[in-house]
């Protein structure tokens, strides 16, 4: 492979390997904007990548995929909402047990099936529709075109769903109310927003969201179900460093998500990067794969620190975030 | 016929746990006129005016809005029915601009956040007679441009009875007229306004009817004109009851403790305690009058060492105290016991058995790395002998008790620590008569062993038959000291709401400043 | 407009009545079970035999019974410990859920020691270097998250998270690095893997005809003992009683509250830390795997428990039976996984956290307002 392949492919597959934490990230920060720290983002995607796969196969349709992922990651947020919101369970703990109980969920349909298991191949629709779709004119620039615009299209549906959040939550009324209920939920309360209602709606949103990155992840390891791994593999919590290093902002979590699927797939790539440019990058197969990996956690550290000791609060931070609130609470 | 008034409560109840805040309160308020709210802190208005904006329900009664009866659940429900509160602590979100605040519960604004919002709200504010930008954000804004902010929202969501909570509290006096140049207004317009206050200045000068509320009961409702400051002073801290509280005379010791020109700031970062003077001999209560919030949580904080003193001198026997830790001040012997409104916020640990309240200022007595639970239990069954606390047992959690109890455990702790300056705020709020009895000969008998009392209270007439001085405070100031036998309860209610200034009622002196101070000598040395 | 009450209204309780709340988990728990047990139906297991299985963890019928009981300590030593230790940050209202990395620095630091000084020392040294390096490494970690805390205000629910992660990579790091300096890989092999420990860094073992009992849960049910003495009867626990019940009343009472919370968390960082040792120490290997999730579900446990140290034994006991009895009934039916376990975990918590409700709140339904409720 000739040294400007493989920074092709490597820039390519930063991209496709990092999607599903985009849409973990969007989720969760939707989620967050409305005061509530969900920590189950791991099995929440884990959920959503089981069923949408399994539905997506036995419909042969992409779209029944999407969207059973969508639906059954979003009734773990439903679950989340009914014990947080309505039961004022911990929000941790709760999470936390949303966590447990999906990647249980996970092995346990995964190993039910056993020999029944659906191979991917299986089902023409969900390979077509996770091969590349290589947009005219645009695809044909050298190296760019084949990293940008020749990706499949659930990478385009992220980047516009991150967008669409973006302005839903940043240009619209309703986000506007939503962003209240996370600073202030009193605040939202006296002006007459529904708190119970735009609580359940944007943690069901926010977690069917997540679901659709757990499709995502799905197809991305084709389908294979192996009984000792989880698909999702941590994705779940790189998501929940990434809000913070978003800044709470779904568009820079699209940046972030570059960032920081740069250093997951540095991980994979520094060996062949090195001996492709062993002259400016032959150090890269010095440096330990194990720290690629953790580089996202410790520049979330340090960007969480730094913000803490600057102003004590992060810009984007809902100053809600992780209390239940009860109006006749005095 | 029966007039038809724009809302009418009818025998309103809420209660709080044990704690009753509303009890069979009526309250009308007809179109285009401005209602004051009359009562001291405590005596359940803004509990009642939430009651009308949703955020809390009625135990029972009725309210009733053009003559027809409805239901309010939430704020929602209060903001259809065209009734707004602009609460006394602002409901505003700090990183959201002045537009967005107001934005953020308009019913019909389209889908999208379109700039002309900000066009359109600056437009209505100017109609308003109103000045805030609405591109500024609300952590950039000063106490009254927020305060102006929420009168605004209120307005633009079409509120055909405002409400508002002490709403001049934070304004300064231009502010004030502006404000109620505008309330005048809007009456003429056919709004109706509820306006929550303690001053009677201005309930006279603004208000067509006046409904006045003591401890949480309905007094009365008086037309503003047929009234005077003298009469509503009377309606709104009661009629002079005369007490069987015992006032012993005790040999007076110098001054234990002695405060000169103390300034205190509030959480908000407003001057909570203004320049404040006062002493306390040994063998001696002095009550401090005010109405609540008057700066009185933030003078007992100052002096337990929780909170920063901004400027100012206080003396303990001579001794500079202002920047000890509380164990340091603890160890000198001031005691400090604060009932809050929820009672048990400060001072307790509710969760904790009796025994281990005890010991919550010496545990750390005795060597080594156990508590000492013994000598704990032991001091916690003699108070609740002596002190005739009614509790299953010593390891009863302080929650479990009844009011009263939780007083007598508080205070008898403070007691049994054997200080020589006792700070008391409240120590009677919200018992019954034989309980407080029971506090007050508690407080009489630190007296008689030469123990400075310094008594926040609310009841007047307690204050006066059981306290050998009395200072009085208004917004943070002293008004005044008057000894509690030769002053009247007029006196004292003018004085507390800033009517009557008796600082330099004595020409030698001024209020507050002992002849035989110990801050010359301190000084000296 | 609705001009109805809502059908009911929700209501704090002033009193908690501890038996209903007992009541009430029971029921939550059989609800779940049973729950469980239409899934086990439907992948056509009896439920009856699983969860007999389960419960007795597959002991009757086994060939080497203490095996069995050998393997459910191994499980219930860590989860107990980190169970208690993390208990102690959560009654200061510190989200610790850093155990998971306080337990790996905490293995990682007693391996260090095994490899260091296992050759050099003889057997109790080697041990005690283990246990108090172990301490010593989780307790730092947790003291990074409370000293931001207690100076800046650092979130440290999403502190000790990052901090769990970046432990986790270390680990690997370790783990799958080859070369000179690295202590804690074999050199026999071509590919990484982690050395055995030296006889003297291994957890001693009482033999009971049998059954070898590993002295590690002797040495932490002793130390479940002195925290919950700790909590109980010394000055330093009558502190954190405080500072949980009311930050202000322990600042009024001249308490140092960011102190007692720095000291706290490292105490229970410094538990977790050591409960990576003992298991590093009786396994006798690291390994990358080698929480077992154990710094999750004590979080789980400990909030199960309400953080009461006796509640917390009985609940592992609970949990580590699910678990290991799920593993072992799992190899006798094919097509159910081990991690059945943690589905069952989590309807049982959903179902207790629902059961938690009706313990703090009450619900007044409509109509009975006009009764007057004292």
């Amino acid at each position: 492979m000739s040294a400007m392949n493989v920074l092709t492919l490597f820039l390519f597959n930063i991209v496709v390997y990092n999607i599903p934490l985009l849409y973990g990230t969007v989720g969760e920060i939707i989620t967050e904007k409305t005061g509530s720290l969900n920590l189950g983002v791991e099995g929440t995607m884990a959920v959503g990548a089981i069923f949408g796969y399994l539905a997506g196969c036995y419909t042969n349709s992409l779209l029944v995929g999407l969207l059973v992922s969508f639906l059954a990651a979003g009734a773990c947020g439903l679950l989340f909402a009914v014990l947080t919101v309505s039961l004022q369970a911990n929000q941790n703990v709760t999470g936390l047990t949303i966590t447990t109980f999906g990647t249980g969920l996970y092995f346990f349909v995964g190993k039910g099936l056993g020999s029944d298991w659906p191979g991917m191949q299986g089902s023409s629709a969900l390979v077509n529709g996770f091969a590349p779709l290589e947009i005219p004119v645009l695809s044909r620039i050298p190296v760019v075109g084949k990293v940008l615009f020749s990706q499949n299209v659930l990478v385009y549906l992220g980047i516009v769903i991150a967008v669409a959040a973006w302005f839903y939550l940043s240009r619209t009324r309703v986000g506007l109310r939503v962003r209240a209920i996370g600073e202030n939920p009193a605040a939202a309360d006296s002006v007459g927003v529904n708190l119970l209602l735009y609580k359940y709606v944007h943690l069901v949103l926010g977690a069917g969201i997540m679901g659709l990155g757990g499709f995502y992840m799905a197809l991305n390891m084709g389908g294979s179900f192996e009984g000792s791994n989880c698909w999702i593999n941590g994705y779940g919590w790189i998501a929940i460093a990434l809000v913070i290093f978003a800044n709470w902002n779904t568009v820079y979590a699209i940046l972030g998500t570059l960032v920081f699927g740069f250093f997951n797939t540095l991980q994979i790539y520094s060996g062949s990067l090195a001996n492709a440019f062993p002259g400016p990058l032959g150090w890269l197969s010095a440096i330990p794969s194990q720290l690629y990996q953790a580089l996202p956690f410790i520049i979330t550290a340090i960007v969480l620190v730094a913000s803490s000791v600057r102003s004590k609060k992060l810009g984007g931070q809902p100053a809600a975030l992780g209390l239940n609130y009860f109006r006749e609470d005095r | 016929m029966a007039e038809r008034y724009a809302v009418e409560m009818k025998g309103i109840c809420k209660r709080f746990g044990s704690v009753v805040a509303n009890n069979q309160v009526n309250l009308t308020v007809k179109r285009g006129e401005i209602l004051a709210l009359l009562g001291e802190n405590g005596s359940g208005k803004t509990t009642l005016m939430n009651m009308l904006s949703g955020i809390y329900k009625p135990d029972s009664g009725t309210i009733s809005v053009d003559g027809t009866p409805v239901v309010i659940n939430s704020p929602e429900d209060a903001k259809r029915l065209g009734i707004g509160m602009v609460h006394q602590h602002f409901k505003l979100v700090d990183t959201f601009s002045a537009a967005d605040n107001i934005w953020l519960g308009v019913e019909k604004a389209g889908m999208l956040l379109k700039k002309d919002r900000y066009a359109n709200i600056e437009e209505m504010t100017r109609r308003f007679g109103f000045d805030i930008d609405p591109r500024k954000l609300v952590c950039n804004m000063s106490v009254s441009e927020k305060q102006t902010l929420e009168i605004v929202k209120v307005l633009y969501y079409g509120a055909k009875l405002i409400i508002l909570d002490e709403p001049t509290a934070v304004l300064t006096v231009q502010e004030t007229e502006k404000l109620f140049a505008v309330l005048r207004r809007m009456r003429a317009e056919g709004h109706s306004i509820i306006i929550i206050t303690h001053k009677l200045n201005e309930v006279l000068e603004l208000s067509d009817r006046v409904a006045i509320l003591r401890k949480g009961e309905y007094i009365t409702t008086v037309d503003t004109a047929t009234t005077d400051e003298q009469q509503l002073t009377e309606w709104m801290v009661g009629h002079k009851v005369t007490l069987n509280i015992d006032r012993p005379v005790v040999e007076k010791t110098r001054p234990l403790l002695e405060l000169r020109d103390l300034t205190i700031r509030s959480d908000e970062g407003a001057v909570a305690i203004d320049q404040v003077s006062f002493y306390i001999r040994g063998g001696e209560i002095l009550g401090v009058a005010g109405i609540a919030g008057c700066g009185q949580k933030e003078l007992c904080e100052a002096i337990a060492g929780l909170r920063p003193i901004e400027g100012g001198k206080m003396i303990h026997k001579g001794e500079n105290i202002v920047g000890l830790s509380p164990q340091a001040i603890i160890e000198k012997g001031i005691a400090m016991s604060f009932i809050p409104e929820d009672r048990l916020g400060m001072g307790l640990a509710p969760s904790m058995s009796i025994t281990d309240n005890m010991i919550l200022k010496n545990y750390k007595q005795g060597k080594g790395f156990f508590v000492d639970r013994q000598s704990g239990r032991t001091a916690a069954q003699q108070v609740i002998e002596d002190l005739g606390i009614v509790t299953p047992s010593t390891e009863t959690p302080v929650r479990r008790l009844s009011g009263g109890n939780v007083q007598k455990v508080l205070l008898g702790r403070e007691i049994k620590a054997g200080p020589n300056v006792i700070v008391t705020a409240y120590p009677v709020r919200g018992l019954d008569i034989n309980s407080s009895y029971a506090i007050y000969e508690i407080l009489n008998q630190q007296k008689r062993a030469g123990v400075g009392v310094l008594f926040v209270g609310e009841d007047l007439d307690v204050m006066m038959a059981l306290c050998d001085k009395i200072l009085v405070l208004c917004h943070g100031k002293v008004m005044g000291v008057v000894h509690a036998n030769k002053t009247s309860k007029e006196e004292l209610g003018l004085m507390m709401t800033g009517a009557l200034d008796l600082t330099h009622k004595y020409e030698d002196k001024p209020a507050g400043i002992a002849r035989d101070t110990l801050i010359a000598e301190e000084e000296e040395q | 407009m609705n001009n109805r009450q809502p059908l009911f209204r929700v209501v704090k309780k002033n009193q908690v009545d501890g038996r209903k709340v007992i009541l009430s988990y029971l029921i939550a728990v059989a609800v779940a079970l049973v729950l469980g047990a239409a899934l086990l139906a439907l992948m056509k297991v009896n439920p009856l035999d699983f969860y007999s299985k389960m419960i007795t963890l597959g002991i009757p019928g086994n060939r080497y019974p203490a095996r069995s009981v050998e393997g459910f300590i191994r499980l219930f030593v860590p989860l107990l410990l980190v169970s208690v230790a993390l208990s102690l940050s959560f009654r200061m209202r510190f989200w610790n859920v850093g155990g998971e990395g306080q337990f790996i620095v905490g293995a990682i630091c007693a391996a260090a020691a095994a490899f260091l000084l296992g050759d050099v020392l003889p057997t109790p040294l080697v041990l005690l270097a283990m246990v108090v390096s172990a301490a010593l490494g989780g307790g730092l970690m947790g003291t990074i998250a409370s000293a931001l805390k207690v100076r800046y205000g650092t979130s440290e629910t999403l502190m000790t998270l990052m901090l769990n992660y970046i432990a986790l990579y270390l680990l690997r790091f370790f783990g799958e690095t080859q070369g000179a300096w690295n202590i804690f890989l074999t050199d026999d092999s071509a590919r990484p893997r982690f050395e055995t420990f030296p006889d003297s860094a291994q957890m001693p073992t009482i033999e009971i005809g049998s059954f070898s009992l590993d002295v590690s849960l002797l040495v932490v049910v002793v130390l479940c003992v002195l925290v919950y003495i700790y909590l109980k009867y010394t000055k330093h626990g009558y502190e954190i009683a405080v500072v949980g019940d009311s930050p202000n009343t322990a600042r009024y009472a001249g308490m140092k509250v960011g102190r007692v919370v720095m000291r706290t968390v490292f105490i229970s960082a410094a538990l977790v830390g050591l409960a990576g040792g003992f298991y590093v120490s009786s396994a006798g290997a690291l390994s990358t795997s080698v929480t077992n999730n154990v710094g999750w579900t004590g979080v789980i446990v400990a909030w199960m428990a309400k953080l009461s140290p006796v509640g917390i034994a009985v609940t592992s006991v609970l949990i580590t039976v699910l678990q290991y009895g799920c593993q072992v009934a799992s190899t006798t039916y094919p097509n159910i996984d081990s991690n059945f376990a943690n589905l069952l975990q989590g309807m049982i918590l959903f179902a207790v956290l629902t059961a938690d409700f009706t313990a703090r709140y009450s619900l007044v339904w409509r109509g009975a307002n006009k009764e007057v409720s004292a």
